[in-house]
């Protein structure tokens, strides 16, 4: 073993952090985390810590983080409601199978259960959302602690990890030589390929006339992006994206035919219902990517290949699992795959496509000039930074229309709180990924129910000088849920109005430059004046009221039963 | 169909395998019959053996969500029929409901039990055997109006194979 230093916990958990190659953390002070900001301030030089305005900040931030550069990401909070403050986080990051290490406060061990000044019992209330915790009471426990924090959270399917420390655990004193996990006998992260399989795999697709890819986030958790687009173009299989596996594949990309599920492309819905083989990679079949189960893909047999065994089967019949890593068994498939032209088959993604265009499109994103609409701003964006962006969203219609109208050329480009839904994680997130890829133009397009969830982030870019484009969406309703009334519920608005604050005075107040853009004829200008803008910037765009999504599937409902208007 | 499922689990002996174990049951809202760990033939594994009433379609999703738990080294489902079960079960009865002389003797005779503690006040009895005789035979002592209290240790199983992983 390396030579050994004698240091407090707190400077074994830095050394922890260093070993580990973390240069940016994400954090609030408070009583329980005192020393280990105290020896943090000796490592400014080499850990960039930001201060950001609550804990909720800081946990979405981390996942912005890890989202954009698939590193882990880290946060640090203080014991009690500081800790409680990163749950919607790390609930977030477990069902988007995010990798975070979120280090929390305690306090000291001796109090442990007695109703402490600021005492929650963290493991407990994480234990369902985190894929593994553990509370430190002692400062030997915590170089080891770290190591399998940071090799559980990477590994496998990553997800949150929460390390818990008590307050006696970063003053004592500890022998410290850091020895990075290599392993352990209970979690075996990269599943052997069944050849076998993955053969059976290789004839049903050669054997197939209407198949289709399903591209989910495992292809970019397993870097597996350059050969779910090879198996593609070699078997000539069009691609489709799950919400989380959106930017995986170049939009233009000539097999690429849109997004999956419930505000997803027709020619992608229609071809999992026309289809007779669904290959499916790294992606869960959620209730927003299938509809009604029942009536999911009827024709199809389906072939799922995913790095967790609990997803295969979940939630619909699976004719072929694949347990195993999405590059691993790519790469294997790619043995014997044979080339086929499916000229009729493509000719239905054409016809979609238009479809599409006609019934949906045109009227969203060509407004008659009197108003802007939210699908227009996403679509002349998406011209604007030509593909280059990396765009984080917030919950909504905001994002639906990010999702839909965004054009990316690289991976990891969007970044979206797709299972849990979480308002309020769209500005933090893109503080993190920004931190992630400096040199990349970062926008959080944002709704103006959902900046307002964590607008005190602001404050973050202001202090730290985070060169991320805010656009804020603005049609003064909470827009989903008022879809949803509108066309489900009698267009009763029942608390979906709001009445917003001048998000311009307000950036103001922060120091950061705005423009709010009311008129059509302004919205091209003050795209681009907030894309050549070189530090962060806040752009208004006041949006027609009652702008709906479309195409949608309402919940529940077959995904061939959509809307693609007002009924 | 529901039937009662048995898993049994391997896991590291770690603080926090219990919670998230029943926490699996508890988002599929599976109630436990019956829950023992205690330490396997190895040193530092524990053995969980859990009763369920369920489906074999979501004891076979829970088991895959419970296999996922990082310091779970093997979990695998049964059919109750499968394993060879024994569980033990303590009856109190009260001296003065046994009766007459002889009473006691063809009890234990009878339900092949043992004698754990007798006293002026009370008998404790100890039967070991299936879930079904434990039932059966509290069935009778409760209709007999003799039965004071009860207890009982759920399954004690003995697998069918050895695993694998541990």
């Amino acid at each position: 073993m390396a030579n050994k230093q004698r240091v407090s916990g707190s400077e074994a958990l830095m050394l922890s952090l260093l070993a580990e190659g973390v240069d940016v953390i994400f954090g609030y002070p408070g009583g329980a985390v005192i020393p280990i900001y105290d020896t943090l301030y000796n490592y400014r030089d080499r850990i960039n810590h930001i201060l950001t305005r609550h804990e909720q900040g800081a946990v979405h931030a981390a996942q912005g983080y890890a989202r954009a550069t698939g590193k882990v990401g880290v946060c640090l909070a203080t014991s009690g409601p500081g800790a409680t403050n990163l749950v919607t986080g790390i609930a977030d990051a477990m069902i988007d199978s995010t990798p975070l290490v979120c280090i929390t406060g305690q306090v000291v061990a001796t109090l442990l259960g007695t109703d402490a000044f600021q005492e929650a019992d963290m493991v407990s209330i994480t234990m369902p959302i985190t894929k593994w915790n553990y509370q430190v009471t002692s400062a030997s426990e915590l170089p080891a602690a770290m190591a399998r924090a940071f090799y559980i959270a990477r590994s496998g399917r990553p997800g949150p990890v929460l390390i818990d420390i008590a307050k006696n655990a970063q003053t004592e004193m500890v022998d410290f030589a850091y020895k990075p996990c290599a392993g352990l006998r209970s979690f075996n992260p990269r599943p052997a390929l069944d050849t076998a399989a993955a053969a059976r795999a290789v004839e049903m697709i050669n054997a197939a006339e209407r198949p289709l890819m399903l591209v989910g986030q495992g292809v970019k958790l397993a870097g597996a992006e350059a050969e779910a687009i090879g198996l593609a173009e070699a078997a000539n299989l069009p691609m489709a994206t799950t919400l989380m596996g959106i930017s995986a594949v170049p939009s233009d990309h000539p097999l690429f035919v849109g997004n999956l599920g419930m505000h997803g492309n027709l020619a992608a819905n229609a071809m999992s219902q026309a289809a007779d083989l669904i290959v499916a990679v790294g992606m869960r079949f959620s209730d927003r990517v299938t509809g009604a189960v029942k009536d999911y893909a009827p024709l199809a047999k389906i072939i799922h290949i995913d790095i967790d065994a609990a997803e295969q089967g979940k939630n619909l019949r699976v004719d072929l699992p694949i347990h195993a890593d999405a590059k691993d068994a790519l790469e294997a498939m790619m043995a014997g795959i044979g080339y086929r032209e499916r000229p009729e088959w493509f000719a239905l993604a054409a016809r979609e496509r238009q479809a599409e265009q006609g019934k949906v499109v045109a009227n969203s994103v060509a407004p008659n000039g009197e108003y802007i609409t939210m699908a227009g701003v996403l679509q002349q964006l998406a011209e604007v930074e030509d593909g280059n962006a990396v765009i984080v969203t917030d919950v909504g219609q905001n994002q639906m229309f990010s999702a839909r109208y965004s054009r990316f050329r690289s991976t990891r480009s969007f970044i979206t709180s797709g299972g849990l839904g979480t308002m309020g994680f769209g500005l933090p997130a893109a503080i993190g990924a920004k931190l992630g890829v400096p040199d990349r133009e970062v926008v959080a397009v944002l709704g103006d129910g959902g900046i307002q969830m964590t607008i005190q982030e602001l404050g973050t870019i202001m202090q730290n000088k985070i060169g991320v484009k805010v656009l804020v969406l603005n049609n003064s309703y909470l827009g989903m849920v008022r879809q949803w009334q509108q066309l489900f519920f009698n267009s009763r608005y029942s608390f979906t109005e709001l009445e917003d604050p001048d998000f311009a005075l307000v950036a103001s107040a922060y120091r950061i430059p705005s423009e709010r853009v009311e008129k059509l004829a302004d919205l091209r200008g003050a795209l681009e004046r907030m894309a050549s803008a070189t530090g962060s910037y806040l752009l208004e765009i006041v949006v027609k009221g009652e702008e709906n999504v479309f195409p949608m599937v309402p919940a529940g409902a077959s995904l061939s039963d959509y809307l693609t208007t007002e009924p | 169909m529901n039937k009662e499922y048995i898993v049994i689990a391997f896991t590291e002996n770690q603080i926090g395998v219990l919670n998230r174990i029943t926490s699996a049951y508890l988002r599929r809202k599976i109630n436990i019959e019956s829950l023992k760990v205690s330490e396997s033939s190895i040193k530092g594994i524990s053995m969980f053996v859990i009763s369920a009433i369920t489906t074999e379609e979501l004891i076979d999703k829970t088991v895959k969500q419970i296999r996922n738990i990082i310091d779970v080294i093997e979990v695998k489902y049964y059919d109750a029929a499968e394993l060879f079960t024994q569980e033990i079960a303590l009856f109190k009865v009260s001296t003065r409901h046994l009766g007459q002389p002889g009473r006691l003797d063809a009890l234990t005779r009878r339900w092949n039990m043992r004698v754990v503690e007798l006293n002026a006040k009370y008998v404790v009895l100890e039967k070991t055997g299936l879930r079904e005789e434990i039932d059966s035979l509290r069935a009778e002592l409760e209709s007999d109006g003799i039965l004071e209290s009860f207890t009982r240790s759920g399954g004690v199983v003995m697998l069918p194979d050895t695993p694998s992983n541990v």
